[in-house]
């Protein structure tokens, strides 16, 4: 028997044992940051799917995460549903629309389909903010729930799911084929892969988990309007997360999440005024000297200084 | 390095960095000290009027330390303040105040600036039954949901153009038509629903009734429709650079009302810096004027309020800051009235508070929100002068307002 | 008449799109850069064009040149410097570091000058005169002039000057520029310079028609884009012509639609014209 082979999977599961534990143990001001850590991790995890397995980075998945919020808001308090058909609903609903609105846009290549993802990200806030069912620019004030415990593990079993779903990709068929799409289309198109309807199914999965997160956190913060929800920002910080634990990996974007959410919320209750400054700058750090992820530089140890001034020169003129 | 120890060095990294992030919260606070927490925005699309209540929280609590503090059961308290940035973000708002709450154990919490930061934050309040009051939120959304433990000093929205729309009313010769035009937000739209009704009732025809999307800076088109309509009456509901655009633009398209409210600006100092002569005969609304005979506890008139206030921020006080002001106040008076630091007891203080302050007679509805009359004031030789308050003419306006192209 | 009236305000607010998205469309088509910090660019401008009013009372079409100048000199140090490095890199890793910069640019810009509005206001701002039942400002008008007169300018630089041959060499065949001896590094430079230069000017003359405060690029980086993709990228005459669509349509939706549409139109023109059309109204497919 290989003992080896299962060290991972036992470790992750008593890891999980543990973390599950948490509500118990912890202040409810770290709950709610792991709540949001957790959010932004399956956020980075859900665009992985589509921006690091398949190639095409998407600037607009926080359209799915708005659409999941307000179809969650609507359904609670104008129809009056319980929170876990909304919820489902939360994640049905943007998996249609991102299958519905991929055909045309992944299309696109590159730039072209960053920019349209963006523009469909703020149609849909323009829209929001002029349609009554969703309140509009007065928003939609949920009914507020007592146990934060509840999101803690709403949270966590998302997370849970999006990282074995990333899990598989990268042991999986479709995954593989994923990954030959992001490496030459053409090629893969070649081979004898149908290459509209894996990045389709690729982007229906990332906006479904975008949309349930937008969901929960629709529920969690109590009140939602479309300049909460349909922010660029939240895009970006995905991407930067996924980026910098390390794009197509299955790990590398929880790392990336834990970490710059952690160094985030440090700046932001220490340096205060400051915070978004520094987020700046380490953005510009992170794209210079670890394009590839924080592992990479890691692994090389002693090294890892020259890991960083090599990216400094990889990418130049 | 080999896989393990680059494992290893991460785990030493992360578990360093969630061990400071435990640890940089929950200082434990001076016993003698009362702590007022709060999350605003000093940075993001609020930071200019957030600025506003960070000066006059800090001023007022200050003021309150100098005075001798807050006596409770023979023992005298110092406030502190405890303020965090929310970045404009609402969902950051949320964890700040909670860590506020949870973390840094503040007794009692002071309110963000807008009625969408407002009403997120006040469910952290009212889930951990700390006491909030704000001064930067007027949506009615933020006391309809029958929360018991927030509190605000800014009066109603749906009121904002009430006494406007009275006065226009009895003009001589009276408004009879109007224009409306508000901001796609919560409070605006608020505002925008009362206003309705107070057209209804003053009779004056409603002939334009548009909203626009906040972020709007040009007003060019709505201004050629508006023309077209020619209203004796315009009524603005939006921010200070929504009013500053639509001014200026009007001035611009030679769109000539006999009246213009806005909801926001002419009571800021720096509104009229900006636009100068074009502020001229420009209508605002405003809960308070540094000129106003109310005084109270620490200072002893608005006036005094804002003599102190100027010298130090290098701004004119406006009715942001004595609101802030007053939320200090009240909770000073609450906690000296109730005798004692508990939550429960300060709630009911403040439900019950009845107090004559620098901002006027603090006095919370049911609902938690202030009852308190908006003074229509008109911009008269830079100056702000107060033109009608509760039912009656105070001073004459200039009415109608000279045409653009005749004014020196 | 108030189709007329709809139909002057969407042109001259247009012309100012247009040079807004030059630089843009310039920046991107040479260097396949997508500047997410363009609207902090031209923040910039109207600041400086503010504060050289300010303090010096320089009126703003005069102080046009100065703002021109010092935002070459930045974009040029900028892209020298910080963006060469990336310029090999994946798209998306562009578009990150470029927001990374827009967030630094904006809040240096706060820290250093606050978040108070401020406002270029000479003498002459409100003036308008009257054609009929038309009333036009004279400050749009002239705005409007500046923008083709610029425009015109920057066109005849990269058609008819060494320069100009130079960035366009550079853009459609990188390795065969360098072959001839071209400077790549420089010759980047120098168009993120000129795309700069441009994003400045275009910030002075906004800061002659709205507010200036450190946050009010993102809504105009926005705006660039959809300018840019609708003329059609890489073609400078298309972000011309894109910039009086846009105004046009903006116009338009805001009398006739209401007020609160036009900026749903414009983004839902962007990812249309992106399905339909993705080279935009004048762009040749390639």
């Amino acid at each position: 028997m290989n003992v080896r082979r299962w060290v991972m999977p036992v470790v992750a599961v008593a890891a999980l044992v543990v973390i599950a534990a948490a509500p118990g143990l912890l202040s409810p001001f770290m709950v709610q940051f792991v709540i949001n850590l957790f959010m932004l991790a399956i956020l980075a995890e859900s665009w992985n799917i589509i921006g690091g397995f398949a190639g095409y980075a998407s600037f607009g998945n926080v359209a799915f995460f708005g659409l999941g919020a307000y179809t969650t808001g609507i359904l609670i308090t104008k129809a009056g549903w319980t929170l876990a058909m909304a919820l489902a609903a939360a994640a049905v609903v943007p998996m249609l629309f991102a299958a519905l609105v991929g055909l045309p846009i992944l299309r696109l290549k590159g730039h072209y389909f960053a920019i349209a993802t963006l523009g469909v990200a703020e149609t849909m806030r323009e829209v929001v903010y002029n349609v009554e069912v969703t309140g509009a620019g007065t928003g939609l004030v949920m009914p507020i729930a007592r146990t934060p415990a509840l999101f803690f593990y709403l949270m966590l079993a998302i997370l849970v799911a999006v990282t074995l779903v990333n899990a598989w990709l990268a042991h999986s068929r479709f995954g593989y084929g994923l990954v030959a799409i992001r490496e030459d289309e053409d090629a893969a198109a070649a081979m004898g892969i149908d290459t509209t309807r894996y990045k389709t199914i690729a982007f229906a999965i990332s906006g479904a988990f975008a949309g349930i997160t937008g969901g929960v956190f629709a529920y969690w913060i109590t009140f939602i309007d479309p300049d909460a929800v349909f922010r660029v920002i939240v895009t970006i910080q995905m991407i930067i997360m996924a980026v910098f634990g390390g794009a197509g990996t299955v790990a590398g974007p929880l790392l990336g999440a834990l970490v710059l959410a952690s160094v985030s919320e440090l700046l932001s209750t220490q340096l205060v005024a400051l915070a978004e400054l520094f987020n700046g700058l380490i953005v510009i750090l992170v794209v210079l000297f670890m394009p590839k992820g924080l592992l990479e530089v890691v692994k090389a140890g002693r090294g890892s200084f020259r890991v960083m001034a090599r990216n400094l020169r990889e990418y130049r003129v | 390095m080999t896989t393990r120890e680059s494992q290893r060095r991460w785990g030493l990294f992360v578990g360093t960095l969630v061990s400071a992030i435990l640890l940089a919260g929950g200082i434990a606070h001076a016993a003698d000290e009362i702590v007022l927490g709060t999350a605003i925005s000093q940075t993001g699309k609020y930071a200019r009027e957030g600025k506003f209540y960070v000066d006059a929280y800090t001023l007022t609590v200050d003021a309150v330390n100098k005075a001798g503090g807050v006596k409770v059961g023979g023992k005298t308290y110092q406030l502190t303040l405890k303020m965090y940035d929310d970045q404009s973000d609402p969902s950051l708002s949320v964890r700040l105040f909670t860590k506020l709450v949870t973390s840094d154990k503040v007794n009692f919490l002071l309110g963000p600036y807008s009625s969408g930061i407002t009403i997120p934050a006040s469910a952290v309040a009212e889930k951990y039954e700390i006491p909030m009051i704000q001064g930067g939120g007027a949506s009615g959304k933020i006391f309809d949901r029958g929360y018991t433990y927030i509190f605000g000093t800014l009066p109603k929205a749906e009121l904002y153009f009430q006494s406007a729309i009275e006065a226009a009313a009895k003009m001589n010769p009276p408004v009879r038509t109007a224009a409306l035009l508000f901001s796609n937000e919560a409070f605006d739209r608020s505002v925008g629903e009362g206003s309705r009704q107070w057209l209804k009732d003053a009779k004056i025809d409603k002939v334009y009734d548009e909203e626009y999307q906040p972020a709007t800076q040009d007003f060019t088109s709505i201004l050629a429709v508006i023309k077209t309509k020619n209203p004796d009456l315009i009524l603005v509901a939006g921010h200070e650079e929504n009013s500053l655009n639509f001014i200026r633009q009007a001035q611009a398209a030679g769109v000539n009302p006999r009246m213009m409210v806005f909801t926001v600006g002419p009571p800021t100092g720096d509104f009229r810096k900006t636009l100068g002569r074009a502020a001229e005969y420009v209508y605002g609304v405003t809960p308070w004027l540094p000129d106003m005979e109310i005084g109270g506890d620490i200072f002893k008139s608005a006036r005094d309020f804002d003599k102190q206030f100027q010298p130090r921020f290098g701004y004119a006080a406006d009715y942001h800051v004595a609101s802030g002001a007053a939320d200090v106040l009240a909770f000073k008076a609450a906690i000296e009235r109730a005798q004692s630091l508990d939550a429960k007891k300060v709630r009911e203080a403040l439900a019950a508070l009845d107090v004559e302050t620098l901002y006027g007679r603090i006095k919370f509805e049911s609902t938690g929100q202030i009852a308190m009359s908006q003074v229509l004031v008109q911009i008269l030789d830079g100056k702000v002068v107060p033109v009608y308050v509760a039912g009656r003419f105070v001073n004459k306006p200039v009415y109608p307002a000279p045409k653009w192209s005749e004014r020196k | 008449m108030l189709l007329l009236q709809v139909l002057i305000n969407g042109l001259l607010l247009g012309g100012l799109y247009g040079i807004m998205a030059l630089g843009m469309s310039l920046i991107w088509g040479v260097m396949n850069i997508v500047n997410v910090a363009h609207g902090a660019l031209i923040m910039l401008g109207a600041y400086l064009t503010f504060w050289m009013f300010y303090l010096w009372g320089l009126d703003p079409f005069v102080s046009l040149p100065l703002t021109i100048a010092s935002l070459f000199v930045y974009g040029y140090c900028l892209q020298r410097w910080v963006l060469n490095l990336v310029v090999r890199a994946q798209l998306f890793l562009t578009l990150l570091i470029t927001f990374g910069v827009e967030v630094v640019m904006i809040n240096v810009a706060r820290l250093l000058w606050s978040s108070d509005l401020r406002q270029v206001a000479p003498s002459y701002a409100a003036a308008n005169f009257e054609v009929g039942e038309l009333t036009i400002p004279w400050v749009r008008l002239w705005v409007f002039a500046t923008t083709l007169v610029l425009s015109l300018v920057f066109l005849v630089v990269l058609e008819h000057t060494r320069l100009g041959r130079a960035i366009r060499a550079t853009s459609e065949e990188l390795r065969a520029a360098r072959l001839t001896g071209i400077p790549v590094a420089h010759i980047y430079a120098v168009t993120f310079g000129l795309g700069a230069a441009l994003a400045g000017a275009a910030g002075g003359l906004w800061g002659m028609l709205f507010p200036i405060t450190p946050v009010m690029g993102g809504s105009l980086t926005l705006k660039s884009f959809v300018v840019a993709v609708l003329g059609g990228l890489g073609t400078m005459l298309g972000a011309i012509v894109g910039g009086l669509v846009l105004g046009l349509a903006e116009s338009f939706t805001a009398t006739y639609l209401g007020p609160t549409y036009p900026n749903a139109i414009s983004f839902g023109l962007l990812v249309l014209i992106l399905i339909l059309r993705p080279t935009g109204i004048l762009g040749r497919k390639t």
